[in-house]
């Protein structure tokens, strides 16, 4: 007589469930801070900071966002990016009828929430932060308060 | 049916191409076989619509965008990012028009659109209502 342990009586079915969470997991979009084996590495936006002498300038990549998309507060001492990149419109995942005719080949460019929380090095003014997106590429400028800017001093000469 | 795509060139996206006399990035694409065409996002942010060459030649899709070098001027406290230009291309197979392809240039993300040959593309047609 044949018995069965526990739990192995549908081993097929059971294989196929597991089959089909692993492959939903497959074709999902990749987080936005990538998988882990590529250049993004667990932060996004990848930005990069300068400091000048009026003012620190942060740069940060956001293909496909529109200003819409993007929060951006500052305050003193630090700058928050926050948003959503979305699924494109027309891509399987965007809820349409046409999601179920269409396979994935490749699938890299993440998507999903964001939060990016920079501290700066000194004090900005953040009533004259400047920002602007040009082709996927937004730049912060946070001009420096007055006591952090470079101060000039004359020195005199006694006589 | 069937799907194929290979990637000519280095295989690692996002990564820096060592041939290239100045910086190069591979792009991060997306890519999905709609049944009529095949649809390829590519991210290349800082890109200009005029400076994207698409190239279809044997069966061979490459892309490349020449990126204008930005100085940041100032004392460096991140970089977390480097600059240059992109280039990536796949071996699509046979059966694609390269008459037909149609490519487009949004907030840094190009789409390319590559019809199959032969497909029936869906058209729109205009119902005109008539009055009596």
């Amino acid at each position: 007589m044949q018995t069965f342990r526990a739990g192995f009586a549908l081993p097929l079915e059971e294989l196929r469930d597991e089959m089909d969470r692993l492959w939903t997991s497959l074709t999902a979009a990749p987080p936005l801070h990538g998988w882990g084996t590529e250049r993004r590495t667990g932060v996004f936006p990848a930005v990069n900071m300068r400091d000048r002498d009026d003012a620190i300038v942060i740069e940060a990549e956001l293909p496909g966002l529109d200003v819409g998309d993007i929060d951006i507060n500052v305050t003193a001492d630090e700058v928050v990016l926050k948003g959503t990149r979305p699924e494109a419109a027309g891509q399987p995942g965007d809820g349409s009828a046409a999601e179920a005719s269409v396979t994935w080949l490749r699938r890299e460019r993440g998507t999903g929430a964001f939060e990016r929380r920079l501290s700066l090095p000194v004090a900005v003014d953040a009533s004259r932060v400047e920002a602007q997106l040009i082709d996927g590429v937004l730049k912060v400028t946070c001009p420096k308060a007055p006591e952090s800017q470079p101060h000039k001093v004359t020195v005199r000469t006694a006589s | 049916m069937n799907s194929s795509l290979t990637e000519t060139g280095p295989e690692i996206a996002g990564q820096r191409t060592g041939d290239e006399p100045a910086l190069t990035y591979q792009p991060h694409v997306d890519v999905c076989d709609t049944g009529s065409s095949l649809t390829i996002r590519a991210d290349i942010p800082g890109a200009s619509a005029e400076s994207i060459d698409v190239a279809f030649e044997d069966g061979v899709l490459s892309v490349y965008a020449k990126v204008p070098a930005r100085e940041l001027p100032g004392r460096v406290l991140r970089q977390e990012y480097g600059i240059g230009d992109y280039r990536r291309s796949f071996r699509l197979g046979d059966g694609f028009d390269g008459a037909g392809i149609t490519a487009e240039y949004r907030r840094g993300v190009l789409l390319i659109d590559v019809p199959r040959l032969g497909a029936v593309r869906p058209r729109k047609v205009e119902v005109r209502v008539a009055t009596s």
